[in-house]
């Protein structure tokens, strides 16, 4: 598969060294940064990190997103092996691209419930796995329509459930014998297509300057407040992806492993989705080679230093596990890696407490444990 | 969002053409003391008086507090605040409005816990506050206890007096109605124990309501509650205004995609009526109100989403929202001259002039970094 070539390029030791070039590499240039707490500084920060991290990585789904969506037609044209195949690497691409923009949770993919309608994730009751197969069931091109399909339950309109459709044992088969069933999952791939490229549009066209003029009299309360928001999609995804996708999975011992909690279990993704989530999360705090400014610019130097340290730990850990859970359970020490794991998202989530404490930004109190 | 031009208009008259409706509204807001509980960056719980000194906030007290409180109900006549612990709590903090001085800490039995919210009647002669009877899990867990409340020159204090059923499962903000024999209660529908302090255990079957009530013999007038597909809205917040009409504010424990109401309006006898924020505004609001307040003419009120980084503002005539603000965990709320001030767990304290559109964020330097709890209570001095 394709998106397997991506893997070992993550796992190859250039890779590594390139991490740590790249750690080294913010420790050097970060620190010289003079970073005053004005206005002006909290905006470069941010429109540094909606150039550099945000907008290219909405680019990158909304493209990958429009590959899947031709192959999903190309392959209802006429179901075959290699249609599905072609069909299964647009999902992982847009997969990996989700994966590493996922944490941005603020702007457009607030909107029209775009964040839940592209992945609804977890699903805790199974409700979507019920509606999709009663949306099969009802042969109902109708509610395939475009318009009409968006306003769909979230759980058939998204990763999930393509996921679901696109990854059995007997997929191909059941395309073929029922062509309904392939125009739900050329729906899902339109549908996924479009929320993509609704999004990357409007931070292209209208959020990016919402966050260059943020201030008092527009969206934003100031420029500080919009650097909170991007503070806050690169702390609280460290602990949910933790919880989440890791200790929810392991439970409390190798017995009460659950493999079926993971994200993208099917696909066996479970943790290339991790990974492609650090990786992201770093980027967001380092910025990429030659990048002036990035958010972890907003830290003391030496918290910058331990929390590039935590990214490295993590990502060494990482990198040695394969790209399932289930493959990683099933070695010896598996279950021992992924404690590590969660215990290196741990480690780097109190990084960034420690790193917050010492600095006035605060990212919520009555908003976190309401009454 | 701007404000559409056709409002000034109406704001103007109805803001400042607007009856005498709350305590102290004819004094000008500088002499105004403004409440809060607080916490800071140490875990520390406080209870902190402020006034506007020259369009500036200014600490005037601040106290130490047992356990983080959530609001704070005050008495003008009486000279004193109490400070409501937040659940599963079990303290009320009484303190002197005009020196900040405690006068009392009393403390709830040790089966029952407070829920964050209390009352005085207009005479200072009683208090009203919901309790959690936590061990009663089959039962109405959710009590309304009656305080027969003095203060002389023996000193300060109060006795339980009643303890009546809420008719409903934790109880929340509650207010008495201006005829004061009839009291009226947010029966928030969850239940939780102190054992598991904030896990909320009946999710899939809560039945949030509201409830009118006789405040003298606890005898239940009205219950309403929400169509069963909104079961899951808990009713948490209320105010009234001079005619006695109820606005609520509601926090959704469903799934966070539904579009769920969030807030209401309510005359006695009468069905609910729920309101909607138009999108994008309805879908910010993060399914959660954390406080309602009408403006001083009871036209219009605001309701806060502190985890949507938001307030909005509702004409009651029309039943539209007429204006929304980014406020960063904003959530405390309180009508003053022409508006609203608004606190915020950031720290900040900001003031918006409804009449003139106009924003203005307060220096809260003063206090240090504290971090501003759900309400906000004033009193004119």
């Amino acid at each position: 598969m394709v998106y397997n070539e991506n893997r070992s390029q993550l796992k190859s030791p250039v890779m590594k060294n390139l991490y740590s070039c790249i750690c080294m590499l913010a420790a050097l240039i970060l620190p010289t940064l003079v970073f005053a707490q004005a206005s002006e500084d909290w905006t470069r920060v941010n429109l540094s990190v909606t150039d550099n991290h945000v907008i290219p990585g909405y680019i990158s789904l909304e493209n990958a997103a429009a590959g899947m969506a031709t192959a999903a037609q190309s392959f209802c044209r006429s179901p075959n092996a290699a249609g599905l195949e072609a069909f299964r690497n647009g999902f992982h691409n847009s997969m990996d691209a989700w994966q590493q923009i996922q944490h941005i949770q603020f702007g457009p993919i607030t909107y029209f419930n775009w964040n839940f309608r592209i992945h609804y994730w977890p699903d805790e009751k199974g409700t979507g796995a019920r509606q999709l197969d009663d949306l099969i069931d009802s042969m109902n091109s109708d509610s395939l329509a475009k318009d009409n399909f968006a306003s769909e339950s979230v759980g058939v309109q998204g990763f999930p459930a393509l996921e679901r459709l696109l990854f059995d044992d007997e997929s191909l088969l059941a395309f073929q014998e029922d062509n309904y069933r392939c125009q739900v999952a050329q729906a899902i791939a339109l549908n996924i297509s479009d929320i993509a490229s609704g999004v990357s549009q409007r931070w292209r066209d209208e959020f990016r300057t919402t966050i260059e003029n943020a201030d008092e009299r527009g969206f934003f309360e100031s420029a500080e407040d919009a650097t909170i928001d991007f503070l806050k999609a690169q702390i609280e995804p460290v602990r949910r992806i933790q919880q989440q996708k890791v200790e929810e999975v392991i439970g409390d011992s190798a017995a009460r492993a659950r493999i079926r909690r993971a994200e993208s279990w099917r696909s066996n993704r479970s943790l290339r989705n991790l990974r492609l989530n650090v990786l992201a999360l770093e980027n967001l705090f380092s910025g990429n080679e030659g990048q002036a400014v990035a958010l972890g610019a907003v830290l003391m130097s030496e918290d910058r230093t331990l929390i590039s340290e935590a990214f490295l730990t993590l990502k060494m850990r990482l990198e040695a596990a394969p790209d399932s859970i289930e493959e990683a359970l099933d070695a010896d020490d598996g279950y021992a890696r992924l404690q590590q794991i969660a215990a290196g998202l741990d480690d780097l989530f109190e990084a960034f407490e420690a790193g917050l404490k010492n600095t006035d930004l605060y990212l919520g109190f009555n908003s976190l444990d309401g009454d | 969002m701007k404000l559409d031009r056709r409002y000034f208009l109406t704001l103007a008259s109805a803001v400042i053409g607007s009856p005498v409706l709350a305590v102290g509204q004819n004094s000008s807001d500088t002499t105004a003391l403004f409440l809060s509980a607080a916490s800071d960056s140490d875990d520390q719980h406080w209870v902190i008086g402020f006034e506007l000194v020259d369009g500036k906030s200014a600490e005037k007290f601040r106290h130490l507090l047992p356990a983080r409180a959530h609001h704070i109900a005050v008495h003008e006549a009486l000279g004193v605040f109490v400070v409501i612990a937040r659940r599963p709590g079990n303290y009320l903090w009484v303190g002197d409005l005009h020196s900040g001085e405690p006068l009392a800490e009393i403390t709830v039995p040790v089966d029952r816990h407070l829920y964050g919210h209390g009352v005085f009647s207009e005479d200072g002669r009683h208090f009203y506050a919901p309790e959690n009877a936590w061990q009663l899990i089959n039962g109405d867990s959710g009590r309304v206890v009656a305080w027969q409340v003095s203060r002389d020159s023996q000193g300060f204090s109060m006795v339980r007096a009643g303890d009546f059923p809420s008719y409903g499962t934790g109880p929340h903000e509650l207010l008495l109605k201006p005829d004061q024999n009839t009291l009226v209660v947010a029966n928030g529908g969850i239940r939780t124990h102190p054992e598991r302090p904030r896990e909320k255990l009946n999710i899939p079957s809560m039945e949030p309501s509201l409830v009118y009530m006789d405040a003298v013999t606890g005898e239940l007038q009205e219950q309403h509650m929400l169509d069963a597909e909104y079961h899951q809205a808990s009713i948490r917040h209320i105010d009234q205004n001079a005619s006695g009409q109820i606005v609520i504010g509601m926090q959704y424990e469903g799934e966070p995609f539904a579009r769920a109401p969030l807030l209401a309006l309510h005359e006695q006898d009468k069905p609910l009526q729920l309101l909607w924020a138009p999108e994008p505004q309805q879908g910010q609001m993060k399914q959660y109100i954390g406080s309602v307040r009408y403006d001083r003419s009871g036209r219009f009120f605001a309701a806060s989403s502190p985890r949507g980084n938001m307030i909005s503002f509702w004409d009651v005539a029309t039943g539209e929202m007429i204006k929304s603000l980014r406020s960063r965990d904003g959530c405390g709320l309180c009508a003053i001259e022409q508006g609203f001030l608004f606190t915020a767990g950031s720290g900040r304290i900001t003031q918006y002039d409804m009449v003139r559109d106009e924003i203005e964020a307060l220096n809260s330097g003063s206090f240090g970094k504290v971090f501003w709890d759900n309400h906000l209570s004033m009193i004119a001095r």
